[in-house]
Formats: structure tokens, sequence, C-alpha cells
């Protein structure tokens, strides 16, 4: 028998749902015959003495999960999310230019510095990019700080605003859908899919409209439903980026699939597993048995 | 659907340069001109075909984090890394790297509530910088000072405990050499060096009974140096001193 840490915080634990996927997966492990214990960030000195380490909170280089994730590797504890991957998706100028370099297709991208970016480097993206265009701050989740601009008056007005919490901003062309998949790749495979059904009053998958928050409905996809086109391409994001579990959204644009963003520490709570009942036994049996 | 393009416009790379010695040290200190080190500049030398970038500000997201980033992509060797530097800037990761690498460290604690004083307190979190600690000197203020770094109780923070009669030393280590006489902090300066090769950095060290101890690294503005630090780092980057 081994012993799974599945590290929270208190916001993990604010929510109904995600309570719900966490006994889910505590019941995988017991079912599995381990052990599997919650971690909370006061508890980081008993990572050393758990034999795996499941990371469920919002993670980011300069919070509490990467201490979490960085001490399972110092102790050479397999762990999801680990550091690299913690590192690289939580950036958004990181994870393009992996996914670049790897020969990922994205759409296209630039990133922009506060140092270059003056109202003639703003009308050159527009006739490199075409109108609209989608501006997003590196470090944004749930499809916070991401604006759709349409004139480089905006642009550097997004930009601006972006510029106090990063250096740099990614500006990419806008691929235009109703509907995302989201693959689930582990450890270089297919681990599920699901399609986020877009909000009809926005681009995003999460958004405040009128002060209400609108949110995305979730399909989970039987596999032979998926087109093998989408689950190449999500696989092949996956590998760019390591080898740990991510949730990769992909748009089919006009010229083909492509990847608009590699997740690490992706969802599970929403229903995106429901036609895939052991995802959490292939993540128990990553972090324990392999 | 066509590929991203990188923008990648990282700094030219100076004269080869290599380790410090003594008369070389000197010479450094007697040196009068050098690279402008402006407000947010970003320097680069190159030795053995490994680019070390200096810059004020290493911070996750910044300019000198993202030409570290870009070079890193392409394959180029550069120090520090990226993975180096997120280590630095985040407490507790900072002392385990070091404490692996055989560094002194402080003992710390990760906490959500009120610690006992006296201590040390770093937060942790997407806005904390380990360059504004707190010092809890007493109970009662320690209660105000820990709902100030945690945001009201929303963030842990790292604690590490001062002992009778402990004191704080900085110094600032480039390239792994401090000002200071003391062989201790020059000791700890080049452990630093070796453990992130972070080339401008400032060292906090809790000094008590079992002796001096690495607290955390943090950035150090230009404008902090002193004139023999500043002509140390610029007799670096123009070549006169070697790594």
């Amino acid at each position: 028998m081994s012993r799974l840490g599945i590290f929270v915080d208190r916001k993990t634990l604010s929510s109904a749902e995600q309570l719900n996927a966490l006994i889910r997966c505590r019941d995988a492990a017991e079912e599995m015959g381990h052990g599997a214990e919650f971690i909370f960030p006061v508890d980081i000195r008993k990572i050393p003495q758990v034999d795996g380490l499941f990371i469920r909170a919002r993670t980011d280089p300069m919070n509490i999960t990467y201490v979490a994730s960085r001490m399972a590797a110092f102790a050479g504890i397999p762990v999801i999310d680990d550091p690299d991957s913690i590192q690289v998706c939580s950036d958004k100028v990181h994870m393009y230019a992996r996914l670049m370099r790897e020969g990922v297709e994205v759409p296209r991208t630039l990133f922009l510095s506060f140092r270059d970016l003056t109202p003639a480097r703003a009308r050159e993206v527009f006739d490199e990019l075409g109108s609209p265009l989608v501006v997003k701050e590196p470090s944004t989740s749930f499809s916070l700080r991401v604006e759709k601009v349409e004139a480089p008056g905006e642009l550097l007005q997004v930009a601006r605003r972006y510029f106090k919490l990063s250096d740099w901003v990614v500006v990419q062309e806008y691929v235009e859908s109703t509907y995302d998949w989201r693959v689930g790749v582990l450890r270089g495979r297919f681990l599920y899919a699901c399609k986020y059904i877009i909000p009809s009053q926005t681009f995003k998958i999460q958004d405040s409209v009128n002060g209400h928050v609108v949110y995305c409905g979730v399909e989970s996809v039987p596999p032979q439903m998926v087109p093998p086109a989408v689950i190449d391409l999500g696989i092949r994001a996956g590998r760019a980026i390591g080898n740990g579990l991510y949730g990769v959204d992909i748009k089919e644009g006009p010229a083909g699939p492509c990847v608009i963003e590699v997740n690490d520490n992706p969802s599970l709570e929403g229903g995106e597993d429901t036609a895939y009942p052991h995802v959490y036994r292939e993540i128990v049996h990553t972090l324990l048995e392999v | 659907m066509p590929d991203g393009q990188l923008l990648l416009e990282p700094p030219a790379p100076g004269e080869a340069i290599t380790r410090l010695s003594g008369p070389a040290r000197r010479h450094a200190l007697r040196a009068k001109s050098g690279p402008v080190l402006s407000r947010g500049s970003i320097h680069s030398v190159e030795r053995d075909g490994v680019v070390h970038l200096v810059s004020e500000n290493y911070s996750y997201k910044s300019e000198a984090y993202y030409a570290i980033l870009m070079q890193e992509t392409q394959g180029r060797r550069v120090e520090p890394g990226t993975k180096a530097i997120l280590d630095a800037f985040v407490v507790p990761v900072c002392l385990e790297r070091a404490r692996m690498d055989g560094i002194p460290v402080a003992d710390y604690a990760i906490s959500q509530s009120c610690i006992p004083a006296p201590a040390v307190i770093y937060g942790l979190n997407y806005f904390a910088c380990t360059s504004h600690f707190e010092v809890l000197c007493d109970d009662e203020s320690a209660r105000e000072l820990v709902r100030h770094v945690t945001n009201n109780g929303k963030y842990p923070f790292c604690s590490q405990r001062l002992e009778a009669g402990a004191r704080i030393e900085r110094a600032v280590s480039i390239f792994g050499n401090v000002s200071s006489t003391d062989p201790a902090m020059a000791g700890m300066a080049a452990g630093v060096w070796d453990s992130f090769c972070i080339p401008l950095v400032e060292i906090i060290c809790i000094d008590g009974p079992c002796g001096l101890r690495l607290s955390s690294l943090c950035p150090v503005r230009y404008s902090r140096l002193t004139p023999a630090e500043r002509d140390l780092l610029s007799a670096y980057l123009s070549g006169q001193v070697f790594l």
C-alpha cells in the first residue's frame, strides 16, 4: 500500500464540486488499495512522507502550490503538477514559446514587450495578424485578463493595463468558435475529452456579462466521437510541455485545429470525465504504481 | 494554421570574462568607467559559451526573466536560468535548494496564523517580494504584521524564528563576491553563486548562535549599490575582471 497526498488549499475546499471531485479521487486511491490524505499549505513538511503528490489548487510559480511541487521534486516524489509543468503552463509566453518551438499548431502569436509597444508597432501587429486580435496577460486563467481588441488604440489601452502585471503580453489572431475541445493528456497519452460550450454572450469560457458571471457548458465526449486530429494535436501539445497531466484546449479553425492553451492542473470537477470513469484511477496509478 | 512567431531580442553579450582573483578584485574596485547601470537596464557577459545576464530585476514575468526564457527556448546556455530565478525568490524553495547544496539555512515553517515573536516572516503569494519581509519583535505587533503579510489570513507565509541575540545581516553579491570583509558572508555569497548563479542579488541572513544562516535572496536595484559595488559590477560587465 502506498500513500497519496492530495494538496489542497482553502479555495479548493470552498467549492462543493471540487469537494466531490476530491472525494472521488480519494475513493479511487482507496479502491486501489492505497491510502490518501489531504495536505494543506501548513503541512508542507509532510510531503516527503507520501509516495505521490496530486496538487488540486490553482497553480502558479509564485504561490504555495509551486512550493509543494518543488518540495516533492526535491524529495524525489512523483508529483502532478510537477514544477516544470507549473512553470511552463502558468505563463502563456513560456507555454506558446514551447509549443511553437515543438511545431504544435497555435494561432499566429506575437509577444510584445512594454518597451516595444508604440502606436506604430500596434498598427504593425494588426497588419501582421489581422483583426480582431486577442490580448492575454501571461498569467491569465479561467479567461481572466483575456480581451478581444479591434483597433490599435484598443490594443495599446489593454496592453498598458496588463503591463502592470507583466513586462510582456501575448497577442494572437482571433479564432472564432462556439466551443473548445478539452483533451486530457496524462504522461503523453490520451486520457479524456470534452467540449466547453462557449456562452453566446462572450468569446470566453467564463466571463462577466452585465455584472453576472457566465460559465461555459461542459459536455464529456466519448473517444470515438472526438475527431482523431483533435486527439492527435492534444497529445502532441501535452508532450511538448512535459510528462504530466494536462488539459489541452483546442479550437477547430478554418485552417484546421489549433491549440488555444495547455493547462496544468486541469479542472475535473465540472463533468469533464463523465464518459471516462477511470480518470482518477489512471492518475493514482501514474503517481503510485509506475 | 500558421505557426506563431517569436520576437527575440536578447541583449548583446559583452566581452568574455573569467573567475575573479584578489588582484583583479582590487583592479575592479579602481575601475571608474563601464556600462551605464541605468534603471531597468539589462546587461550580459559571455564566458565559455555561457551568457551571464545581469539585471536589477529578475522577478517572474520581468523583462530580464523573458530575455532569459527566450535564450533558453533557443537552446542557448544562459545563467541564471529561469528555474533558478523562481527557486531563488520563493523563500522556502530557496532555502531547501540552498540546504541541499550545503549552504547553512534558517529553520523555517509555513504558517497561516499568528506565530510567536521574535521571527522573520515572508509572504507566500503572487504579490509577495522577498525584499519585503517583516521582523516580528513582540507578540503584540506580530498579530497586525501577520495580518498584513497574509492579506487577512488569505495567504500562507514563511516564518523563521530569531533566537536570542540574533541579527539580520544583508550583503550584495556581485558574481559571488561581497564587499563585506566577514569571511562567513563571503563564503555564503560564494555558495549562493554556485547554487543559483545569479550575478546580482542581495543575500539576507540571520546571524545568531549557530552562525550565519541564509534567510532569503532578493533583487537589488542599481541605485542601491555603493560606489565600490557599482565599480565592481561595471568592471565585470566591461570585462576588466574575470569570472
